[in-house]
């Protein structure tokens, strides 16, 4: 039976008064993409360095590949922090080879591993120069390429997104799919939940220190209640014009165009019975959409309207630094 | 052991690919070599100053300044002949050294005038004097007052003042001989009366390392391990106060650049530490060496060009390789620099700013102002109660210990003492290593120094 990569049992970490990770307890089976969800604060980078062992839980245990984290099962984890940094005086090329060498390949391998690597992402014109002379993108990229050079059966990836511009975003995501396709088991925590619908196999959401939600993305919309979108003539009162057929309208847009109402499905309807109902009351209808549930909207209907602005003001923080 | 040689590798050679390093390294032996020619440029070119005696009808006074003269010379060269004897050197040796001696820059030539007034324009440089080494102006004029009660002197140049010494040492000694004519005694009266004193003569209680037996004179042979000993302290003292900014600064930048947290899932703390402590000894090793190679060529150099000098070094080499100095010498070498080390690196951990940094220095170097008073005090009294004492002090032990060694202190105080050291530097090694972590895992300040100090005893800091 194949060992998970990393399990945490009832996980707590509290500095002083303030709880920053509580009783958590999660497992990443192998080969799985997974996305840590949750807005700054939310104890995502605490619960990945407790896995990591840079900082030990106060109440629980983990295990990293069936055993307390050590040295040994960290040579086969790479590791992207949140807070990036690398020695700004060393080449890039140095940088990876040393970092490469820290976990376990000798001097020849981790030196050719960096020069593939450098020449994969184009960065190979680069590779003599200093960190310090680097663009913060290319800089990022290095410290990304350090993270995988010695090949690690399990990535864990603090915000791999953050600060990156559209394009390396992009790239970031095609690597993280190469790198799943190679047999890595991928765990990365994010607050911008379109980087984990596109990615993950499973999500785990948390919020101040608790976790909120564990399962796979079909699991998470199923617990949203299904909708769609109707825009009518201004003026025209749909949730009167609904009244007795079962759907709940709200007024969600009031433009010059017209009117957009929210339809709430009752389970067991679609999307195309309110539009049936909507015409059988002599709606003028200029415009139909059915509901495209967004992770944002999970997060939201679990946590609440607070978390959800804690998770918009990370997002806002996040496209002023991108 | 791997890991500690890839972080020792990195940061070693971070270090001596910086610029800032050549420029230490190379400016050492540069301004040794400057100075040394300035100084040896300075006293070659020590130009030969022409002086008067304006002493109407007698020569009294310039014949006693001659007489002062030629008394240093002979004092200089019995100086120079006893140095040449306590370094066992041969006579033909010594016979050049004491030939050696510096020519005379003052000389004495005939007054061009008879008044100050007359002298004036020679001493101003506007007219100059016939001497034995070309037309000069006069540096000089030793003038007898009209009342004959002082012997005036008149020179341009106020600053240049061995001439006017000298007199004034002149006329004591013949005030002295006149007072002792008109006693009745002779000139040599004191002379004689200092020669007839006891001599006190310093001879060895021990046989020195197979050089000589007891009861002879002491030589440099017995001096030569206190002399060592106190080099190897201090040699401790500058190793310690060479590191502070390499370790702070070291710790400061991956502070700075927050990668502790990658390093930390590669290597256990306590390699990290010991890599990176390793590598500023290698740096700072690699200085003095480099130094002591460039001092080691020139001193061959001088050795072939000036008789005696291997002599010289022969008794320093001798205690350098006696066990029961070197041995004890070397662990409290690395066991002192194993706990400054420490304490600078963990405090260096709690920086986030070169700025901050700063603020550290100055209790930084009160800490280390202290063995240094401690070792100048052990250096002129290696047997002081203080020095006793002192030596019970961790933080002072490893100094103090390696300049007891030649006093031959009793062994349990030794093995005490190496005890007490060791366990004081396993505390501070696990004291800093829990502040180092409280710095680079948990973020905490200097000012969290509390918070860090509850997290050494096992309650929680502040938040990550």
């Amino acid at each position: 039976m194949p060992v998970s990569p990393l399990v945490l049992s009832s996980v707590t970490k509290r500095f002083g008064h303030f709880t920053a990770v509580d009783n958590l307890s999660m497992e990443v089976p192998e080969g799985q993409i997974i996305g840590f969800l949750g807005p700054n604060g939310a104890g995502k980078s605490t619960s990945l360095r407790m896995a990591l062992g840079v900082m030990p839980p106060d109440d629980g245990h983990v295990e990293l590949f069936g055993r307390a984290p050590g040295i040994e099962a960290l040579k086969r984890v790479g590791f992207l922090p949140e807070e990036r940094g690398l020695y700004k005086k060393m080449t890039a090329r140095d940088t990876i080879t040393h970092f490469a060498r820290l976990k376990g390949l000798s001097a020849n391998d981790a030196r050719a591993r960096a020069d593939e690597l450098l020449q994969a992402t184009g960065l190979d014109e680069f590779s003599r120069a200093r960190i310090s002379k680097l663009s913060k993108g290319m800089a990022q990229k290095v410290q990304i390429l350090s993270t995988l050079a010695h090949r690690p059966d399990f990535l864990i990836l603090d915000e791999p997104f953050s600060g990156l511009d559209p394009v390396n975003q992009q790239a970031l995501e095609d690597l993280i799919r190469a790198e799943h396709d190679r047999g890595a088991t991928i765990l990365f925590s994010t607050h911008v939940m379109e980087h984990a619908e596109r990615l993950c196999d499973r999500i785990i959401m948390m919020a101040r220190g608790r976790k909120v939600l564990d399962g796979t993305l079909a699991e998470a919309f199923s617990t949203l209640g299904q909708g769609a979108r109707i825009t009518v003539e201004p003026g025209f009162d749909m949730a009167a014009a609904l009244a007795n057929t079962g759907f709940d309208a709200t007024r969600i847009a009031d433009e010059a165009h017209g009117d957009t109402w929210r339809i709430e499905l009752p389970r067991g309807r679609e999307a195309q019975d309110a539009l049936r109902a909507a015409l059988e009351a002599g709606a003028p209808i200029r415009g139909f959409a059915p509901d495209e549930a967004r992770l944002r909207d999970v997060f939201v209907s679990l946590v609440g309207e607070a978390d959800a602005e804690a998770l918009a003001a990370s997002e806002a923080a996040e496209g002023e630094a991108a | 052991m791997r890991n500690i040689l890839l972080i020792f590798r990195r940061d070693y050679l971070g270090y001596v690919k910086a610029w800032g390093f050549w420029l230490s390294l190379a400016a050492v032996p540069f301004f040794m070599i400057i100075g040394g020619s300035l100084a040896g440029f300075a006293a070659q070119s020590s130009p030969v100053r022409y002086y008067a005696v304006v002493e109407p009808g007698s020569t009294l006074y310039a014949d006693a300044i001659e007489a002062e003269f030629q008394r240093r010379e002979e004092a200089d060269r019995e100086t120079a002949s006893e140095l040449a004897a306590q370094m066992d050197m041969t006579d033909q040796a010594s016979a050049q050294i004491a030939s050696s001696q510096a020519d005379r820059k003052f000389i004495r030539v005939p007054a061009p005038a008879d008044t100050i007034d007359g002298l004036r324009p020679y001493l101003l440089g506007e007219k100059t004097v016939s001497g034995p080494v070309g037309d000069k102006p006069l540096f000089a004029a030793l003038v007898l007052s009209p009342e004959k009660d002082e012997l005036e002197y008149w020179s341009d140049d106020v600053n240049v003042t061995q001439l006017r010494y000298l007199t004034e040492d002149a006329m004591l000694r013949l005030a002295r001989r006149e007072a002792l004519k008109d006693a009745g005694l002779g000139e040599d009266f004191l002379q004689t009366v200092d020669d007839s004193a006891f001599k006190v003569p310093a001879k060895r209680i021990r046989p020195v390392a197979e050089q000589s037996e007891a009861g002879a004179d002491v030589t440099m042979a017995d001096r030569a391990p206190m002399f060592v000993a106190g080099g190897l302290a201090y040699f401790l003292w500058l190793m310690v106060f060479s590191i502070i900014q390499y370790l702070l600064m070291g710790t400061i930048e991956e502070r700075s650049n927050k990668i502790f947290d990658t390093l930390l899932t590669s290597v256990k703390l306590p390699q990290l530490l010991a890599g990176k402590l390793l590598a500023v000894f290698a740096v700072t090793s690699t200085m003095m060496i480099s130094w002591g190679l460039f001092a080691f060529v020139g001193a061959s150099v001088i050795a072939s060009q000036v008789p005696g000098t291997g002599s010289l070094i022969a008794p320093f080499l001798s205690a350098l390789a006696n066990p029961t100095i070197i041995v004890p010498g070397l662990i409290s070498f690395l066991l002192g620099y194993v706990m400054y080390g420490v304490i600078f690196m963990a405090l260096g951990s709690l920086c986030d700013t070169i700025q901050e940094a700063q603020t550290l220095l100055s209790p930084m170097m009160i800490l280390l102002m202290l063995p240094m008073f401690a070792i100048f005090i052990a250096f002129q009294d290696p047997g002081s109660p203080i020095v006793d004492i002192a030596s019970w002090i961790p933080f002072f032990t490893p100094f103090l210990l390696i300049l007891r060694m030649p006093q031959d202190p009793p062994m349990w105080e030794i093995l005490a003492q190496m005890g007490i050291m060791a366990a004081t530097t396993a505390l501070v090694l696990w004291g800093a290593t829990k502040v180092y972590r409280a710095g680079a895992v948990h973020g905490a300040g200097i000012g969290d120094m509390g918070s860090a100090l509850k997290r050494m005893i096992g309650l929680k800091g502040k938040a990550a």
